[in-house]
């Protein structure tokens, strides 16, 4: 569903942030990717939604190589890449209902949701997202009034306005309490299954992708330090990555 | 213990030489006859003289009881003067509003489609704000002639100014996260303008066209002494008629309206969010 093959990246200011990443997420299954700080798991994100233009290799979204794609092409292909973040960043004076219908917009014409308006059927359909994540009683609620959990069943819900068949989530948990976190992260484990979508999810906490992830990858510098099943996964391997960083700091 | 402290410069006192405590007061000493000096020069300049206010009582205790009372059968000649006024100020903050708009989204660093369009609408606003709208007042008096239309002109092109700015400062300061996620959903730019963009700052727009409206309303009073129609026009023909009872009554009017205006203006900018 979603291949990484080869990817690199190197700043304009000579960084290298990826060095030849490839990874694949199969419909259904939930990937966590964990690494220290500034070892390119944003990158890789940037990379995936062409926020950031790799320097080789290609992103395959399904059949179509993202990499190729510019302007009206690419805003088409994001259509099938939802993305969610820390923090939800939803329209705050909107309704909740009238956040989760705007993932839907880039299939319609411009004139259709002039003046804010939106489809009824995608009215329709946002309600059904909400009662997904189970907010179905906040659809007229403005959006500025959630809870930081809320906010981000919102956001996913948004998300699955697009129906999407990638979902790349930067952190989804890194502001809540474990409570929450654990929702959102047994919520995108079910949306992977049910709806079949490719889940990839950037992580700080390891006992959540132990508890979550169908497979886990590791990345230091900018490399795949691990890329195992959930089972085979050991703690000296997650240890190693984040230690090896404290190490290399300390020797200098 | 304190010592210690001084040797590491950490207090402030301590560390510090008796002679630079000497240069910093001696500092602010000539600071303060500075200061001193730029107010003698204004009362100077503007020849302010205290005792002619205490002689020019008569003069003003003259014009008031002259004043007194205010000309009630003037009310029904003020009521098309004072529409005048309102409606003056009405026009130029529309106008304002609907030049302001678009130049401010090209104004705004983190929405403008490219830098000439930005420096362009900066220099736009940035003119029609510099000059006052009394001074436009007067050119578009000489360019169309007598009468509320160049008041309304004069009002509508410094609003642009004043409006301009502000609405590009609000969109600057936007929380742009919102905006950026709706682009990544495949919206297009338009859907992020209308769905993500509009949402956001429309209230804050309102709240400070409402409060222009306010300003406008007060500077189309004064407009009248330039010839641009109005009350203050016929606040300054009667000024110049010695008509002070009439004068009397157009004074209460314009308080009326000033007051009326700052009122309704903040009542409905509270409803706003």
């Amino acid at each position: 569903m979603l291949r990484v093959c080869g990817v690199s990246v190197q700043y304009p200011n000579g960084k290298r942030a990826l060095t030849d990443f490839s990874l694949v997420v199969g419909p259904g299954e939930l990937v966590v990717i964990l690494g220290g700080n500034g070892s390119g798991k944003t990158t890789l994100l940037r990379c995936i939604t062409r926020t950031v233009a790799p320097s080789a290799g290609e992103i395959w979204l399904g059949e179509t190589n993202l990499c190729e794609l510019e302007g009206e092409k690419l805003r088409r292909a994001r259509l099938e890449l939802a993305m969610i973040w820390q923090h939800a960043s939803l329209v705050r004076r909107r309704t909740v209902l009238a956040n989760v219908a705007s993932g839907a917009l880039g299939r319609y014409y411009t004139l259709r949701t002039i003046f804010g308006g939106l489809p009824p059927a995608e009215l329709h359909a946002a309600r059904g997202h909400l009662a997904e994540v189970g907010l179905t009683d906040l659809a007229e609620q403005r959006a500025g009034t959630l809870s930081g959990g809320q906010a981000q069943r919102v956001a996913i819900a948004r998300a699955l306005a697009q129906r999407p068949r990638v979902l790349l989530a930067d952190e989804p948990v890194a502001s809540l309490d474990p409570e929450a976190a654990e929702d959102i992260m047994r919520l995108l484990q079910r949306l992977a299954r049910s709806e079949r979508i490719a889940v990839l999810c950037v992580l700080h906490q390891v006992e959540l992708a132990y508890a979550y992830a169908d497979r886990v990858i590791g990345i230091r510098d900018g490399r795949i330090a691990f890329d195992l099943p959930r089972s085979q996964l050991s703690r000296e391997e997650v240890h190693r990555l984040y230690i090896q960083d404290i190490q290399e700091a300390v020797a200098a | 213990m304190i010592d210690e402290l001084a040797r590491l410069g950490v207090g402030s006192l301590a560390g510090r030489a008796p002679w630079r405590h000497a240069v910093t007061s001696a500092a602010y000493c000539v600071l303060a006859l500075f200061g001193l000096a730029v107010v003698v020069q204004a009362l100077i300049v503007v020849e302010a003289r205290p005792q002619d206010l205490i002689t020019g009582i008569h003069g003003m205790a003259d014009f008031i009881r002259r004043a007194i009372p205010p000309d009630f059968t003037k009310l029904p000649s003020t009521f098309w003067p004072t529409l005048q006024t309102v409606d003056i100020a009405l026009f130029g903050t529309l106008v304002g509003i609907v030049i302001a708009l678009p130049l401010a989204l090209l104004a705004a660093a983190n929405i403008t489609p490219s830098r000439y369009a930005y420096y362009v609408a900066r220099g736009v606003i940035g003119f029609t704000r510099a000059v006052p709208d009394l001074v436009w007042a007067l050119l578009f008096v000489t360019a169309v002639g007598l009468g509320p239309f160049p008041g309304g002109l004069a009002l509508g092109v410094h609003s642009v100014g004043m409006l301009g700015r502000l609405f590009a400062e609000t969109i600057e300061q936007m929380d742009m996260a919102p905006i950026h996620a709706l682009e990544l959903t495949g919206a297009r730019r338009l859907q992020v303008f209308t769905h993500g963009i509009v949402p956001t700052i429309l209230p804050s727009l309102l709240g400070i066209s409402l409060y222009r409206l306010d300003e406008n309303i007060r500077s189309s009073l004064v407009l009248g002494f330039v010839g641009a129609g109005g009350i203050g026009f016929q606040l300054l023909t009667a000024m110049n008629l010695f008509q002070y009872q009439e004068v009397s009554l157009l004074l209460i009017i314009i308080f009326v309206i000033v007051l009326g205006a700052e009122r309704i203006s903040a009542a409905l900018r509270e409803r706003l969010d």
